[in-house]
């Protein structure tokens, strides 16, 4: 199956010979690097959510401040390094106009591309180009089955939703609340978290006690699904795990359920890349360098994760020090890179589904009340193996 | 204790007042002295380890020395962005030194002229002359900066850069970079060994401990990695050091891996590895080379090691986040 996709993956390369002259022939290095950012435009994730009355519920800000700040603070590694590292941002409005996009982009000697898309466009631009010289960081789509396509050129540095739960679930353990009432919205995202959730409880061995779609109306026909202390009702639970993307049904949930219980998943308690509120391991001095940046936004877990992403392709190209390609993607799949994302720990990618090992925070508004893996959970080669899909359970789709 | 300009003046004569009358030296008072980043004080304890006092300082103390004489203590508080100078004889802060932003850790120079200060959040090694107190220089550095070592000539001070991987060397009478040496990852911080010869250099996050030769500013040799039994690579976040006179044992403390590893200063053998509390990061040793005194971030607690038989004698709680340990003896 690998064998015949790259046979037809090179075939579809061979009509772009421009490209493939230039990059595959092993060019000279030099010093000025282009570092790619690709994202959807007026993207409504970054939208700041309006609902009735025009009340934001969430923070809005595009995630390019994060890899921004991650090559400025670099910009001393490099000059050490003699290399002038520029961010280059284009942005498409289809999977067919990111894909010309990112040709162009190729062309233009970019080895490195940090993609700021939904699951969806990554998985398709990831596709049709999975033979380029070209390595695909994946920042901001959480979507576990883009973990399993296993593209070769595609690396993760958003948590993927099953390190998301898995986190929830370790705190769950050793409060050992494990009898949980899940609630479930009908978008794609909520049942992704749902099943990422449920894949994760497994694991741990939880009692589901049931498993309910809300919807967001007052129809009292539909009231068993629509009101709060009756979607709560008749169960017995320890604690409500919410799958609300949108996020409007279950900021009204907590202090509302029919048992006097904590709701966690969208609301209350939820599992993040980053949380501004993050105080240890020199988190504070990003946070406080990003408001900087952005004139006082506030560093969210998308914007983590193009930090990252900047910060790793700069430091593979500083310490590789070489023109060639494939070196420098070597080394940033390589075990020597050592990334500190101020969590106190060496990060790294998985070999088997190129995702970016690293803690999670739990947080709620204002705080953080644990960084997974929590103490006691123990892995027979990496700690942080513990969250996310483990290589034996990994199987490529 | 916040300082306004009316408390500088104030405490700047009591200061002067102090200096200008000979008074009783506070030498080897035997007090041990702890900064706690949370608790904005400096917890001192006597020999005994019971608290003698608690001195309220400006907020977020880290970094602290004494000037060569011992009379004084400075104590690097970052979230009210000074320098706070606390007088050993009486336990009180007299004096407060205005720094840049986030100062974090300190040197002087040989002379006590020139204080050489990290300063975190806007990325510089900040030099203030202690007289006037004036910023006489503002060396940019790679992002959080934090080690500082100044030589024993002052010729040359050494910075790390936490975000940028690096130690800078900076020309003191110029004020420049004259050299980036690539290390491993988050360096923190440097002992010289006694002979000037050898910077170690701490990089909590790839676990390693760098050596830079100071004839040459180049990487000697492999870096140095020690993990205790039980433990993973990547559970050794080291810190802290500490080095013996006679530079024949070398302290690290291991962070996350809760143990401070002995090691033979010359042949970089493990003597002893030492369960401390937990994230363990700034080390001292007493004057006698007796004691070793570690603190420990994450239990609110130091840790007394006897160096003789390399064993921990006691953990005594002391405050909210231990920072640094000095010993006045």
């Amino acid at each position: 199956m690998t064998k015949l996709h790259r046979v037809g993956s090179n075939l579809l390369y061979g009509l772009l010979p421009l490209a493939a002259a230039l990059f595959l022939g092993g060019a000279a290095f030099s010093a000025e690097v282009k570092i790619g950012y690709l994202g959807l435009k007026d993207d409504p994730r970054y939208h700041p959510d309006l609902v009735y009355t025009r009340i934001e519920i969430a923070p809005g800000g595009n995630p390019i401040d994060g890899a921004t700040m991650g090559v400025e603070e670099m910009k001393v590694v490099s000059d050490a390094v003699d290399q002038q590292v520029v961010l280059d941002r284009q942005e498409a409005t289809d999977a067919a106009s990111l894909v010309a996009k990112l040709d162009e982009m190729v062309k233009a000697g970019e080895q490195f591309v940090i993609l700021d898309l939904p699951a969806e466009l990554v998985d398709q631009v990831a596709g049709q180009t999975r033979e380029w010289p070209v390595t695909l960081l994946n920042a901001t789509a959480p979507e576990d089955y883009l973990r399993q396509r296993c593209y070769p050129n595609l690396l993760h540095t958003a948590a993927s939703d099953r390190m998301l739960s898995d986190a929830m679930v370790q705190l769950l353990r050793t409060r050992n609340w494990t009898k949980v009432l899940m609630l479930v919205g009908a978008e794609p995202r909520d049942k992704a978290m749902a099943a990422a959730f449920r894949a994760s409880a497994e694991r741990q061995r939880f009692n589901i006690v049931g498993e309910r779609e809300f919807t967001l109306a007052t129809d009292p026909a539909n009231r068993e699904r629509n009101n709060s202390l009756l979607i709560t009702g008749n169960a017995d639970y320890d604690v409500v795990f919410v799958a609300d993307h949108q996020g409007e049904f279950s900021r009204y949930l907590p202090y509302d359920t029919q048992l006097p219980r904590l709701v966690v998943g969208s609301t209350g308690l939820v599992a993040a890349e980053w949380q501004w509120s993050w105080d240890r391991d020199g988190s504070t001095q990003v946070t406080s360098r990003f408001e900087t940046l952005t004139n006082g936004r506030r560093m969210t877990g998308q914007d983590w994760s193009t930090w990252i992403a900047a910060k790793a392709i700069v430091t593979a190209y500083a310490k590789a020090r070489s023109g060639e390609y494939q070196k420098t993607a070597d080394y940033i799949r390589g075990n020597r890179l050592k990334i500190d994302g101020a969590k106190g720990v060496q990060l790294n990618f998985r070999p088997w589904d190129g995702q970016m090992r690293f803690p999670i925070v739990l947080a709620t508004h204002n705080a953080v009340i644990a960084e997974a893996p929590l103490e006691g959970f123990l892995h027979q080669t990496n700690v942080l193996d513990t969250l996310g899909t483990d290589e034996p359970e990994h199987k490529c789709q | 204790m916040r300082f306004t300009r009316r408390t500088f003046v104030a405490t700047a004569t009591a200061l002067l007042a102090a200096s200008v009358v000979p008074r009783a030296v506070a030498k080897g008072t035997g007090m041990i002295f702890v900064s706690t980043e949370k608790g904005n004080e400096v917890v001192v304890l006597d020999q005994s380890l019971a608290v003698v006092k608690r001195i309220a300082t400006s907020r977020r103390p880290r970094d602290m020395h004494f000037n060569a004489a011992k009379e004084l203590l400075y104590v690097a508080c970052g979230d009210d962005d000074a320098i706070d100078v606390i007088d050993v004889a009486t336990l009180e802060v007299v004096d407060s030194i205005p720094t840049g932003p986030s100062p974090e850790v300190f040197a002087f120079s040989p002379d006590e002229k020139v204080i050489y200060v990290s300063n975190e959040e806007d990325s510089r090694l900040e030099a203030i002359d202690m007289e006037t107190r004036v910023s006489i220089q503002d060396i940019p550095t790679g992002a959080e900066p934090e080690g500082v070592l100044v030589m024993p000539d002052g010729k040359t001070a050494y910075v790390t850069s936490e975000v940028a991987d690096m130690v800078h060397v900076v020309d003191t009478t110029t004020g420049a970079v004259t050299k980036n040496i690539l290390v491993g990852t988050r360096p923190r911080r440097f002992i010289l060994t006694p002979d000037g010869t050898e910077l170690w250099v701490s990089c909590e996050l790839s676990s390693e401990i760098y050596i830079i030769d100071t004839a040459t500013n180049e990487i000697k040799g492999d870096s140095l990695i020690f993990v205790p039994p039980g433990f993973r690579e990547e559970d050794v976040t080291p810190v802290g050091m500490a080095v013996t006179r006679d530079g024949s044992k070398i302290l690290l403390s291991l962070g996350r891996a809760n143990h401070v590893v002995i090691i033979d200063g010359k042949t970089h053998d493990v003597l002893q590895y030492v369960l401390v509390g937990k994230r363990a990061w700034s080390v001292d040793l007493s004057s006698d080379e007796s004691k070793a005194y570690v603190a420990n971030g994450l239990s609110d607690d130091i840790t007394v090691i006897d160096m003789a038989s390399m064993k921990p004698i006691q953990s005594v709680p002391v405050g909210r986040v231990p920072h640094s340990v000095v010993i006045d003896d």
